[in-house]
């Protein structure tokens, strides 16, 4: 929401943006020189602004093919002494982690900020992945602000630790903060690039011997960044001193124990961390030694109890633990300020308002809500796609595996949806064991070349009896309309040049045309692709919207409309409707929405009876 | 937190939730006070439930409204209303539309989606709410933009006792999100949503 002008002027001042740009803010406070990132929900404006800042600014800023990718890029340019960053959402790790567990051996001479943001409760995500264990597994440093405005200060403080103790940082942002809007306090910067300079030795080469070396190094790294963390006043204790109860908590999870406080009208001592990998040790037991009870206060895992559970007992402290261990709390979904409250009120007491009756009604009503699920959009050639191959293919009578994109909203075939890239591999697998049926892949342009390459290749090398089809809409359209190598390199020849045999191009629109291509596509023996290409319909009609051009819209006669609901019940076009009125047999009839159409014609095509035809000026 | 001004605006992807609620925190902001708000992004696009969180006020802590917090609900569709009243505090206000949007499941099964839409009026008065219906879309019309029917709403809203802001510091804010060349229907939509809720 921060326009691209707030977010360059250099200039003191308070800015209504989101968490995410926030961060972004913060990064260009500190300096950023390099930034590469692929988009993920809800990472992708912090990346959006850094790129969209980045011709006025002057630092490099790329959206990656891959997590990987893009951490590799931001790190090669760390080492070489300039500060870099790069982000993704949580399962975005999971891609870079080959890189990083490494990288956190050999460390870095310019600031290095990896900003990871989680998704607990799944809005828009595939698990709740909690990335504070990357503390302990990567054995990385990490910041955890609880709000906006600690995310952009704690993004410029990052880079200042990274470089202080050349270590990789990591910044740790969740839903909440990363897709929070507030007025944020922005400030001065004085950024002055560098030239990258290299050092060159054995420290960059992670072979065992010198990866031997570089482990201890680290690890006595790591304590003393724990012992410096008192001064740095990133762990805040506050509240009134009383021995009975403590509660240590961080990140987002820390302003829904503030307002649970509040609700139940108490003050108990809290212990507040900034950074929660490595343990502030000093600070944790000082606060922990005379208090009876320890509360832990934290979203999905026990990170924070787990470790500092240990860490008393290893310190010969028994206050009693509540937290996960005692259901206080759930290892799953997101917190809110009221199950805070009403978890808190079990041990410290205090009155809070009763909402069983309003929960009563809720449950009363709830029946009369309709479900409303994310739909393709209106003219989405992903539908027309999957229709015709639903027309050619029945469910029950072929394998579907589908991958990480708009079209995972499919309604009618796919069977299994994994991880990035992941559908060509399942589908190697499926075809190696079940021989009845044919076996599709589902893949977008971006995912393509995210993680679909390789399995690509390992199809093609292995004769893989697979049907792989391409969904190319011309950008990464999940995310927000990101660019992707699809604008300049063709999937087509890509595909032809490792080998695969049969490779057909065609226009989802034409429905005639589409069910002869999978019926083609279906004789031939090896793996096949087949590529939609066509630019996201979302996109291209918001587009000549933008420009002031004519949409040629359809229209539905309502006394041809034989009322089936082929076009409203079973196409989905969100477009279309049931009437209100009623034609001359009585019959509510379909209609289209001109707002909403964007003419691609394949209703027209589907009506059994011909009723749906180009509305005349 | 007790003098925080908590409130939501709900409705259905595509029908403006985000605009006014733009308009909202820059008012705020622009009046000295702080803001705080929450949204969903991603998946929740067009024809999805869409709802934004938002908080008013001098000390802001977590950017979530949980159930029974909100002084004010705006719902720009009248069961996308009923969903999100739960959050309301006993005795807030909700100004909803009279917009029905169709979801896909009730194209589907048109016995569920009559009784549903024979009972709404029923099933939202059981809450201890005080209920505000307008016809948003009638009213967007005459303004000359039926998209405004949002707006409309925010001209309701700037009427609720107790609501942090007036309706020239919201009319101050509108001038600067809107478009120019709509902006003189968005002014109309405005003030008829200001008076349907005076009479």
């Amino acid at each position: 929401m921060a326009k691209v002008d707030e977010l360059i002027a250099n200039k003191e001042e308070r800015v209504l943006c989101l968490g995410n740009e926030a961060i972004a803010r913060g990064a260009i406070e500190a300096g950023v020189q390099v930034f590469a990132a692929y988009p993920g929900t809800p990472s992708s404006e912090a990346s959006t602004a850094l790129i969209a800042t980045s011709s006025k600014l002057g630092h490099y800023a790329e959206w990656s093919t891959n997590e990987k990718v893009a951490f590799e890029t931001a790190y090669g340019a760390a080492i070489s002494g300039i500060r870099a960053m790069t982000a993704c959402k949580h399962v975005g790790i999971n891609v870079l982690s080959d890189a990083l567990f490494s990288a956190a051996y050999m460390g870095t001479t310019g600031g290095f900020v990896l900003l990871v943001a989680d998704d607990p409760h799944c809005f828009s995500s595939q698990n709740e992945q909690d990335s504070r264990w990357l503390g302990v597994t990567a054995q990385v440093p990490v910041l955890e602000p609880s709000n906006p405005q600690e995310a952009k200060d704690f993004t410029k403080l990052a880079f200042d630790i990274s470089e202080k103790f050349e270590q990789i940082m990591v910044l740790r942002s969740t839903t909440r903060i990363s897709h929070a809007r507030a007025d944020i306090q922005f400030e001065k910067f004085n950024t002055e690039f560098k030239k990258g300079e290299f050092e060159k030795g054995i420290r960059y080469k992670c072979l065992p011997a010198i990866a031997r070396a570089n482990h201890p190094k680290l690890v006595a790294k790591l304590e003393e960044i724990a012992n410096w963390i008192p001064e740095s006043g990133l762990s805040v204790i506050e509240g009134p001193s009383n021995n009975e109860y403590g509660v240590i908590t961080s990140g987002i999870s820390y302003e829904y124990l503030r307002d649970a406080l509040d609700l139940l009208n108490k003050d108990i001592p809290i212990l507040k961390l900034g950074m929660i990998a490595p343990l502030d040790k000093k600070t944790i037991l000082d606060f922990a030694k005379d208090k009876k009870n320890i509360i832990f206060i934290e979203e999905v895992d026990a990170y924070l109890e787990d470790r500092i559970s240990a860490l008393l007992i290893q310190n010969g402290l028994t206050p009693k633990i509540h937290g996960k261990c005692t259901g206080l709390t759930k290892r799953y979904h997101e917190l809110n300020s009221r199950i805070v409250a009403e978890a808190l009120q079990g041990i410290i007491g205090g009155e809070l308002s009763s909402i069983d009756k309003i929960e009563e009604i809720a449950e009363e009503t709830k029946d009369f809500i309709p479900f409303r699920p994310p739909l393709f959009c209106p003219g989405c050639q992903h539908r027309a796609a999957f229709w015709e191959l639903s027309k050619v293919v029945r469910k029950n009578k072929g394998i579907f595996a589908s991958d990480i994109g708009c079209y995972s909203l499919d309604p009618w075939l796919t069977d299994t949806i994994l991880c990035m890239g992941g559908g060509i591999s399942m589908a190697n697998g499926f075809s190696r064991v079940i021989n009845d049926k044919p076996v599709f892949a589902f893949i977008g342009d971006s995912t393509f070349f995210h993680t679909g390459l390789p399995a690509l290749a390992n199809a093609v090398y292995h004769k893989a009896n697979i049907n792989i089809l391409v969904l190319d809409n011309r950008m990464t359209a999940m995310t927000g309309f990101q660019p992707n190598p699809t604008e300049t390199i063709d999937i087509a020849e890509i595909a032809k040049s490792l080998g695969v045999q049969h490779v057909v191009e065609f226009d989802p629109y034409d429905f005639e045309k589409g069910k002869e291509t999978f019926e083609e596509a279906l004789k031939h023996e090896g793996p096949s692709v087949i590529i939609m290409k066509k630019v996201c319909a979302n996109e291209w009609w918001r587009q000549t919207r933008r420009r002031g051009e004519k949409i040629e819209v359809y229209t539905i006669d309502p006394e041809t409309c034989i009322s089936c609901g082929t076009c409203i019940v079973q196409y989905q076009c969100p477009a279309i409707s049931w009437s209100i009125d009623t034609n001359s047999r009585g019959k509510n009839y379909s209609v289209i929405d001109p707002s909403m159409c964007t003419g691609c014609s394949v209703c027209s095509q589907l009506c059994p009876v011909g009723a749906i035809s180009k509305a005349e000026e | 937190m007790k003098d925080t001004y908590q409130m939501m605006v709900c409705g259905v992807g595509g029908q403006g939730i985000l605009t006014i609620t733009d308009i909202i925190v820059m008012a705020a902001k622009e009046k000295g006070l702080r803001v705080l708000g929450s949204e969903v992004h991603g998946m929740a696009q067009k024809g999805g439930s869409v709802v934004t969180n938002l908080k008013i006020g001098k000390e802001l802590h977590s950017p979530v409204t949980p159930v029974g917090s909100c002084k004010a609900l705006v719902g720009l569709e009248q069961n996308e209303t009923l969903r999100y009243l739960k959050f309301l505090e006993p005795g807030g206000t909700v100004i909803t539309s009279k917009t029905v949007l169709f979801p896909i499941s009730w194209k589907k099964d048109k016995k569920a989606a009559q009784l549903a839409r024979e009972s709404i009026e029923e099933n939202l008065s059981k809450f201890d709410a005080e209920v505000v219906m307008i016809n948003a879309e009638r009213l967007a019309i005459e303004a000359g933009l039926a998209l405004a029917q949002n707006i409309v709403l925010l001209g309701a809203l700037s009427q609720v006792e107790g609501f942090p802001l007036t309706v020239n510091e919201l009319k101050d804010a509108l001038k600067r999100r809107v478009p120019s060349k709509y902006l003189e229907q968005n002014i109309k939509a405005f003030e008829l949503g200001i008076k349907s809720l005076e009479n």
